[in-house]
């Protein structure tokens, strides 16, 4: 899953710094979740030497990190494809047209939610309601929001990725 | 049109919700009056006396949560703004920190003074990535203005904010569990006694509102208790946003003055449902609260008491409108789908229990299901009742209660003929092209 | 100080308790399975739901007890109609997944959940949907074994490395019914002195031994108090073995005589409810390959000719020395001081020293002096270290622990000791011991608390218990 030879985030360091000074004396703990979020914008995903460093760096104990890793949805720790797309299917979603939105992702890309493309270009995955739903359905693509999607604005939207 | 407004009463431009705009409109002026002329217990006393409830779901009367923080206790206090906004249904909020991010934090900076709180929190949800850029370009224009940080307006009162990223869990938007993510731990929420306000947020007295709870605030200190409790009604001063979705013609974030007309703002304001359908039913206030039947709505004003005496709550104030033909095992499933995925795993009851009541209504969904799975669903439902560490357990309870209670013959339909009895429809109509 | 009702009659509570620990104080029982004396309150099991009577004609509402602060006047029920109904609920809802495999489970006969299964419901499942399933038989550490499905996520085993070992060696994997107690990435648990004590307080048999795992079945075995020598701690513990009514007569007769599993002796004053993972290996310890046979240099004799021959060593010399044992039992001190004091120069030997790789020491429970009695033998014998005095020519070694090449020359030897060595053919004259397990007495801990062990067997004919050797070599000695 991680490769030895992974490039080191420690060039973050200054950035948590001028982060941690925001907080309270004592919050250490607390920068738990904006650094791990920073480190996956970095690489992808949170690897295991991150974990290590992290844990040095903050002083909390490992497997309070392992824990917030696998409790948080948004966190991974292994890369996933390049676009993330993220079809909500909760109620109003669903109302709307949801179910066979990611009835044509699944089949347009050949996946079903948790997987992966071959060519590592898209991971499709169903989440739950993304508080968007006067504008349902709605798709995450990496961090922002496509709503009022239809299968011709996803397909439109899909051709635009690389 | 709804009611008059307090929140939503200017127009959304390109820049609107920037400091310029917000100033211009009059903004920080009731900050400045509070800070130079009142003292912290004038504001707690203003906020107590306006009668304002909570919105995030629990309608608690604000000034009593916070008159339990004692002031000159020698501890540090903490206030977070509750902007995790999962409950599914609900957006309202996010129109709060997309276009009046000031009025926050305006209104956060005035509860401060009152609380004798240092550092504040807003804990917005992770997946909310625009509305945060938004927040913390407010936050930058704040702190380059003064209104955050030390000596502000040259007065003692000092503060500072951090906004806080959630990662994906709805658990994160109860508010233990939310101090507890800010700690850097997963979000567990945490038994009460202790309450909150006497240790919370690393174990200090910490107040959590909703966004839109404390955006009132700065319009209950600008305006005075007295003229604020003239919008609503007695039980329920003020506004409250109402986030409408699904079947309605004109979906979105609406300002209903309390006392407002539930189906006239359903039919009227909100276009009716959508195609021309009858209304099936409504979730009134979040899929937490008990589905309203379209007869149920009829004569039924929209402020807590009347919501109650129906058989609901105004709850978050997020509106979903169910079109006749729409098949309530299949809309109960998806919401069964959804507590299971969010339960937090700490307490028995919601732990076995969501995982539970999902896979028996998948079974009936998928034509295995059995007479006595209704009554089952019920059971699970009423021993997760005020047994839970957290309200989740709860309310997966009253969402699956309310709909059984007025859908049961559709359950017993699927039951014994191993078809929905509306085609199995959670759209309007089946193929329809999806927003052409 | 609080005074409050329990079904009725007046309970007195302490400042601060939980209406819980006031209950069980004064003898009321109220089940629960998260909640543990010496751990933080997690409050997730819901089961120890007690019933509080409205006041002023108020409703009564019920809650957990183990989180319940106790009001003066609070008028409690934990066996109405409604609290028996919410708990059955809540124990339903725990055995939903639950594998009840008690049949293969070694937690069968002393699990909490089939004692509150069988008093506080007693019913079948209600359940018609498949059980979640999960890992069974997980290797958590290289002494533990963990089944995911036992598992009701009580917190306890991640309270414990969180709140007492310190290791922070367990955590909650996930969420919802698919968390998993799993151990930290970095080995932490692995090398925490303290793990074991999972397995006795997780209430049900999710985490095992692997040393006791399916080894047998708690009800063929009994405890006998006894304390741990691993250290100056002297922890109490319980040495569980088979019952004298279930012993084996057709299979391997050496179970009937081995140690089964050790568990802690709770103990406020030395070890609270905790030993260290030394403790739980003393079956290992004890069950080294034991010395049988009285040895002439090497030749076996029957006793009475080794003690003859002691007798005669003794007589004739001139300058005695004694290496006194600090896993000696007090009593075996004071006879030995008795009996045989005024005629050596005795020296207190430390028997063990701490194994390359061994904890130390900790501010937990582990103490540098590896032997279970050094307080008392240097009470009775003094302070000085082993030093041979000019012209040392008989030294009695009672004990392990002692390098033979230190010796003087041409120093006869009279050795004690219980287990198999090389030195024991070389000593001049050889008496096997009996060790703790086969008599009683008492060590004293570096702190002056003393312990007392019991016999659990029979020493082997040819081994003599080394008071009674002492008995035998005083005999033409002038006693003290």
């Amino acid at each position: 899953m991680n490769a030895p030879n992974i490039p080191s985030m420690r060039h973050l360091q200054p950035e948590f710094e001028a982060l941690k000074k925001r907080y309270p004396a004592g919050f250490e703990s607390s920068l738990t979740l904006p650094c791990l979020r920073r480190i996956q914008e970095a690489r992808g995903y949170v690897a295991d030497q991150d974990i290590d460093w992290l844990v040095e760096y903050l002083g909390v104990p490992r497997v309070q990190v392992e824990e917030v890793l696998s409790y948080y949805t948004q966190f991974r720790r292994a890369p996933i494809g390049r676009w993330h797309l993220q079809a909500c299917r909760n109620v109003s979603c669903s109302m709307r047209g949801a179910e066979r939105l990611i009835d044509h992702l699944s089949r347009k890309l050949g996946v079903k939610p948790g997987e992966t493309t071959a060519d590592g270009r898209f991971t499709l995955s169903v989440v739950e309601c993304l508080g968007s739903c006067g504008t349902a359905p709605v798709v995450m693509v990496n961090d922002a929001y496509f709503e009022n999607m239809d299968a011709a604005k996803l397909d439109t939207l899909l051709g635009g990725l690389k | 049109m709804t009611g008059r407004k307090l929140i939503m009463d200017f127009p959304v431009t390109a820049t609107s919700h920037l400091l310029a705009d917000y100033v211009a409109r009059g903004g920080y002026e009731t900050l400045k009056r509070v800070l130079t002329a009142l003292k912290p217990e004038d504001v707690t006393k203003e906020v107590t006396a306006s009668g304002v409830l909570g919105h995030g779901g629990a309608a608690f009367p604000v000034g009593r949560k916070w008159a339990v923080v004692k002031l000159d206790d020698g501890q540090p206090h903490y206030l977070c703004a509750n902007a995790d906004e999962g409950e599914p249904g609900t957006f309202k909020d996010r129109w709060i920190l997309e276009h009046a991010p000031h009025l926050l934090l305006e209104s956060m900076l005035i509860t401060c003074y009152a609380l004798q709180v240092r550092n504040c929190f807003v804990y917005i949800r992770g997946e909310f990535d625009r509305p945060y850029r938004r927040l913390q370009a407010a936050v930058e224009e704040a702190y380059a203005a003064g209104w955050f940080g030390e000596n502000i307006l040259g007065t003692d009162f000092a503060c500072d904010i951090v906004v806080y990223r959630g990662a994906g869990s709805y658990v994160c938007g109860e508010a233990s569990a939310l101090i507890t993510s800010i700690e850097g731990r997963k979000g567990y929420p945490r038994n009460r006694p202790p309450r909150l306000t006497v240790r919370g947020l690393y174990q200090k007295p910490t107040v959590i509102n909703n966004v839109e709870t404390l955006s009132n605030v700065a319009i209950i200190m600008r305006m005075g208790a007295e003229a604020f409790r003239k919008f609503g009604v007695a039980k329920s001063p003020g506004t409250q946003l109402v986030s409408i979705s699904g079947h309605v013609n004109k979906p979105g974030v609406y300002e209903v003055e309390y006392g407002y007309p539930l189906a006239r703002f359903i039919y009227e304001d909100c276009g009716g449902v959508l195609g021309g359908k009858q209304l099936k039913c409504i979730v009134p206030g979040g899929i937490s609260t008990k589905v309203l039947t379209a007869a149920d709505i009829e004569g039924v004003t929209y402020d807590h008491k009347a919501m109650e005496r129906a058989g609901s709550q105004v709850g978050s104030g997020g509106m979903v409108v169910i079109a006749e033909g729409t098949c309530m095992v299949r809309l109960l499933q998806v919401m069964l789908r959804f507590y299971h995925h969010e339960s937090c795993g700490q307490c028995t009851p919601c732990r076995e229990g969501m995982g539970w009541m999902h896979r028996i209504i998948d079974r009936i969904v998928e034509g295995a299901g059995r007479p006595e799975d209704i009554d089952t669903l019920v059971r699970i439902s009423n021993a997760n009742d005020g047994t839970t560490i957290c309200g989740m357990g709860d309310a997966a309870g009253y969402a699956t209660v309310g709909i059984i209670a007025k859908y049961r013959d559709e359950f017993e339909y699927y039951i014994a003929n191993k078809r929905s009895k509306c085609g199995g429809r959670l759209e309007v109509e089946a193929g329809e092209p999806v927003h052409a | 100080m609080p005074d409050f009702f329990i079904n009725g009659q007046p309970v007195h509570a302490e400042r601060g308790q939980t209406v819980l620990q006031a209950a069980l104080a004064a003898g009321f029982y109220i089940p629960y399975f998260c909640w543990h004396p010496n751990l933080s309150v997690a409050g997730n099991c819901r089961v120890c739901v007690v019933e509080v009577e409205g006041e002023g004609g108020g409703g009564s509402w019920s809650d957990i007890a183990c989180n319940m602060p106790v009001t003066e006047g609070m008028r409690v029920l934990t066996d109405s109609e409604p609290v028996r109904e919410q708990r059955k609920q809540i124990l339903q809802f725990i055995l939903l997944n639950h594998p009840v495999d008690c049949g293969v489970c070694d937690k069968a006969g002393e699990c909490m959940l089939q004692d509150h299964h069988y008093a506080y419901n007693g019913e079948p499942s209600v359940s018609t949907v498949p059980k979640v399933r999960a890992t069974k038989y997980f290797q958590l550490s290289d002494r533990i074994v963990l089944d995911n499905e036992r598992c009701i996520v009580c917190s306890r085993c991640v309270r414990f490395t969180r709140e007492v070992s310190g290791s922070h060696g367990l955590g909650i994997q996930h969420r919802g019914d698919h968390s998993l107690v799993r151990a930290a990435e970095d080995g932490a648990f692995n090398t925490d002195p303290y793990s074991d004590n999972v397995v006795d307080i997780c209430p049900v048999g999710a985490l095992l031994s692997k040393r006791f795992l399916h080894k047998a079945r708690v009800w063929y075995l009994q405890p006998t108090p006894s304390v741990c020598p691993g250290c100056a701690r002297g922890c109490t513990v319980n040495l569980w073995h088979r019952k004298h009514e279930w012993k084996l007569n057709h299979l391997d007769p050496k179970q009937n005589t081995e140690i089964a599993r050790v568990t802690p002796l709770a103990n406020p004053a030395v070890n609270g409810p905790w030993i260290c993972n030394k403790g739980r290996d003393l079956a290992a310890l004890f069950e080294r390959p034991r010395a049988e046979q009285a040895l002439l240099k090497g030749r076996p004799v029957a006793l009475g000719e080794a003690f003859a021959a002691a007798r005669r060593l003794i007589d004739d010399a001139g300058r005695p020395v004694a290496l006194v044992s600090s896993w000696g039992s007090n009593e075996e001190l004071a006879a030995f001081k008795r009996l045989l004091g005024s005629r050596f120069s005795c020296f207190v030997k430390s028997d063990q020293r701490p194994a390359p790789g061994e904890v130390v020491e900790d501010d937990i429970l582990i103490r540098a002096d590896k032997n279970p009695n050094t307080a008392t033998a240097k009470q009775l014998f003094g302070e000085a270290p082993v030093a041979f005095p000019d012209g040392a020519d008989l030294v009695l070694v009672w004990g392990e622990g002692f390098d033979f090449t230190q010796l003087p020359r041409g120093a006869r030897v009279i050795y004690l000791n219980a287990y198999l060595a090389p030195e024991n053919g070389h000593a001049d004259v050889f008496v096997p011991i009996s060790i703790q397990t086969e008599r009683g007495g008492h060590y004293t801990n570096f702190d002056g608390h003393t312990g007392s062990f019991e016999r659990l067997f029979a020493p082997k004919p040819t081994v003599a218990h080394a008071e009674d050797v002492f008995a035998k070599l005083a005999t033409t000695v002038e006693v003290a």
